[in-house]
């Protein structure tokens, strides 16, 4: 699971509050790197569309947050320098094994092999 | 190869494969999809929709799907049709033959090209009409609705549909190491009574769908626009457009 997927992924358990099921905790135990080929315009494309606080928050809770600011720079669509760091948090990082925990209720969904399984039961539907 | 496309299934198995060859995927039920409303640029449903067994679980995956789209979001569905031969011409489907040795593809992929299955040989055992499903769940305690003594036929693989609501065989060779969502069947000399115990014969339901049936569906929600609705080697196809 890149943090790219993480960051469209949201807990639907029923009961919990509107938006209290993202963004999802993760817990990782085997986080693997990747080299992908960065594409500048892709990541600036990216960007508009990521909520970019849950994004920071995910690299950050894994380790990988290094120098990324917390606030999106004015006018980072030429900012080679930071769209670099942005490519490796939303495509490079990928937690292998895992849980990612609903913020609101608690329920942990587990990451194997990369794969987030978010099977609900019957009762949580 | 830059993408920002993210896959699902209820098929824990099936996923893992996504995940082996390097794609983003999930598991999870296509009634209840784990993404915020309105999030997607774009969604596809390939082959899925028709598996759902009542009407109302099929417009509730349709939908979902809507849900998940931005407004001017696009989404593009599949689903098998009932009519295998349109226009007098006959879909891929009807026409692939099983003679095709050499890379026979264990998993049976029901999307526009056509079907391919392995073994096709006993199209007899096929033809025969299935008390299994009333009898699994009778044994499982049952599903209240079945009061109904109604029975799903089995449908002969590469033949038109006599029904729209089928069990359709797929049978799971020995010997690859494809995964399925079963046990795998054991590599044993060609004696064909063991080979006969070791390949299972899975019966997967599907609702094919009539000409308009899948329109007159999306048609009913207010939140989409159907922008293009047409036939495909065998399925029918809408794009529909986010409101």
């Amino acid at each position: 699971m890149k943090l790219l997927t993480h960051n469209m992924l949201t807990s639907h358990v029923r009961g919990v509050r509107p938006g209290g099921g993202f963004p999802l905790r993760i817990q990782a135990t085997e986080v693997k790197v990747n080299n992908v080929d960065f594409n500048q315009e892709f990541v600036a494309r990216m960007i508009p569309k990521v909520e970019w606080g849950a994004l920071v928050e995910a690299a950050e809770s894994l380790g990988h947050l290094s120098d990324l600011p917390h606030e999106l720079p004015p006018e980072y669509e030429n900012n080679e320098d930071f769209l670099r760091k942005v490519h490796h948090v939303l495509l490079e990082v990928e937690v292998m094994e895992g849980i990612l925990k609903c913020p609101d209720s608690g329920r942990e969904f587990p990451i194997t092999k990369g794969i987030p399984n978010m099977l609900l039961s019957e009762e949580e539907t | 190869e830059s993408d920002d496309s993210i896959g699902c299934d209820r098929s824990q198995n099936l996923v893992d494969i996504c995940g082996e060859k390097k794609f983003q995927a999930f598991v999870c039920d296509a009634l209840s999809v784990p993404v915020r409303n309105s999030s997607c640029d774009a969604c596809i449903s390939i082959a899925v929709i028709h598996h759902f067994s009542t009407a109302e679980r099929r417009l509730a995956a349709v939908h979902e799907l809507a849900r998940l789209l931005k407004p001017g979001g696009k989404a593009l569905i599949y689903v098998w049709a009932m009519e295998q031969e349109y226009n007098k011409q006959k879909s891929k489907y009807l026409k692939e033959k099983r003679a095709s040795k050499g890379k026979e593809e264990e998993i049976n992929t029901d999307i526009a090209w056509g079907l391919f299955c392995d073994q096709m040989h006993d199209d007899s055992q096929d033809s025969a009409c299935s008390d299994r499903v009333l009898n699994d769940s009778k044994d499982k305690g049952g599903n209240a609705k079945q009061g109904i003594n109604s029975k799903l036929p089995v449908h002969t693989n590469r033949t038109s549909f006599r029904s729209q609501d089928v069990l359709v065989p797929w049978h799971l060779k020995g010997g690859t190491n494809k995964k399925g969502e079963c046990v795998k069947a054991l590599q044993l000399p060609a004696s064909s009574k063991e080979l006969q115990e070791f390949s299972p014969v899975f019966h997967r339901y599907y609702h094919v769908f009539c000409e308009g049936e899948l329109e007159a569906a999306c048609k009913s929600l207010d939140c989409v626009r159907i922008q293009k609705s047409y036939y495909d080697q065998g399925n029918w196809c809408v794009v529909l457009e986010k409101q």
